[in-house]
């Protein structure tokens, strides 16, 4: 067995085993940061990724340009339709915006406020396993993004949230990922609970909302939006809707199930905030 | 073989494993099958230079592509570096002993491997309580077979490399 070993690279085996040991502690310690190894390792390989993103990018749009004339021509249509209603909608909001400044000047309460400090990435790669949900940027430690800075999309919808940074790279943990736990509140009935990823509703794209308040009454369609609680994301970031409410197998506790407002599988540029302010 | 010919061979490996690692890492994800399986190609290229070169060099390639799923994928904490280079020694090994330098060896051996990961993973997903068993076994068994289908491609490739510089012809 011992000859059989030292034969057999049994002096390569514990090499492979130092260097588990060594990344294993080097991604312990580090957090946030990406190890030493992982950071010059996708550092170098981030011009291929980025190419290769491009191509395949441009491979999609000619693929449904082509296949999906007839679908994107309909698209437009509901957009045009979708975007005469929402400029009636927002003629009536700044007609009550208005008013609520006037009556926030009479009340002299202090005016709402939201800043966010915004960097534009690109996504350069999906995620790689079927055991998590997470993406790739084309941006990292270099453009000051950190861990735990909130990713958007264009029109705001939270994507997920930055877990590990590169120096010219990072990767988001999504909203549907099992280790996702940001507060979150329905629009309609202000009840407060836990956006929670779960590893079943992940692998349908869906997410949890925990610890629902006892007489909360939620209906499929409810908006849901991330509270803000805790300062550490911020308030009113559109999730997605609720589909259904359940309650766990206990019988103790009621959650519901949201469809996040995203397209995980299709985005291309996502926005990272990376400073916030907000005044309520 | 002499240290140049050794570093001929051992590069065109590496750029064999090339276009498995591209396929694997960034095109397959954008074209998952069922809208969610993505295959893992990466210990099909350890099998099946494994089952080629025999258990010493399946040990090295198996630790080179364990680093490679460490440092270039995100969510490594460092276990894919030993499992993959134990696994390429034991694979190695049973097809110098046991089976032989075929494309059954290295689908056997594959399916080995590819289990063996699955099966640690559920493990670790039941020890951590993430999810029942059910619902586990829902993501490793499409992820198994789905992976086990490219088999023959990844085989095919590492075929031609060793009959072109593999075992000792360049000695």
């Amino acid at each position: 067995m011992k000859d059989f070993l030292r034969q057999n690279g049994i002096l390569l085996l514990v090499i492979a085993f130092l260097l588990s040991v060594l990344i294993g502690v080097l991604s312990f310690v580090m957090g946030g940061k990406a190890d030493p190894l992982s950071n010059l390792v996708n550092t170098v390989t981030a011009p291929v990724r980025s190419g290769i993103a491009a191509a395949a990018d441009w491979v999609e749009g000619v693929y449904g340009y082509v296949f999906h004339y007839g679908e994107m021509e309909q698209e437009l249509k509901d957009l045009r339709t979708r975007v005469g209603e929402l400029e009636e909608e927002v003629r009536q909001g700044e007609e009550a915006s208005r008013e609520n400044e006037q009556l926030r000047e009479l009340l002299k309460f202090q005016t709402r406020r939201r800043e966010l400090t915004t960097e534009p990435v690109k996504v350069t790669a999906r995620s790689t396993s079927n055991w998590e949900s997470k993406l790739t940027l084309s941006k990292g430690s270099d453009h000051g993004i950190e861990a735990g800075d909130c990713v958007i999309t264009e029109t705001g919808v939270l994507v997920g949230i930055v877990d590990k940074v590169g120096l010219n790279w990072s990767t988001v943990s999504t909203i549907i990922n099992t280790d996702t736990e940001i507060g979150g509140i329905v629009t309609r009935t202000y009840s407060a609970g836990v956006l929670e990823g779960d590893f079943s509703l992940m692998n349908q794209g869906k997410l949890k909302l925990n610890y629902l308040p006892e007489g909360a009454q939620l209906v499929s369609g409810d908006e849901v939006l991330t509270s803000g609680r805790g300062d550490m994301f911020p308030s009113g970031l559109p999730v997605g809707h609720v589909e259904g409410v359940f309650t766990d197998p206990s019988g103790q506790t009621r959650y519901a199930v949201v469809i996040p407002s995203v397209k995980l599988d299709s985005l291309i540029e996502v926005f990272v905030i990376k400073d916030f302010e907000i005044t309520e | 073989m002499p240290r140049r010919d050794f570093i001929h061979k051992w590069t065109v490996y590496a750029l064999g494993l090339l276009p498995v690692w591209l396929l694997d890492a960034y095109i397959l994800p954008r074209v998952p099958l069922w809208g969610t399986v993505v295959p893992m190609l990466l210990p099909l290229a350890a099998a099946a230079v494994a089952v080629l070169e025999g258990a010493y060099a399946g040990t090295g390639f198996g630790m080179a592509v364990g680093l490679l799923w460490e440092l270039a994928y995100p969510g490594g904490f460092g276990g894919q570096v030993f499992y993959l280079a134990l696994a390429g020694m034991a694979m190695g090994a049973v097809s110098q002993y046991a089976l032989s330098q075929s494309f059954l060896g290295c689908l056997i051996c594959s399916v080995g491997v590819l289990g063996l990961l699955d099966c640690l993973r559920v493990a670790r997903m039941l020890f951590i309580n993430a999810a029942g068993l059910s619902d586990l076994l829902q993501v490793a068994v499409p992820e198994f077979l789905w992976s086990l289908a490219w088999t023959p491609l990844v085989w095919l490739l590492f075929r031609a490399i060793y009959n072109r510089v593999g075992g000792t012809k360049l000695a």
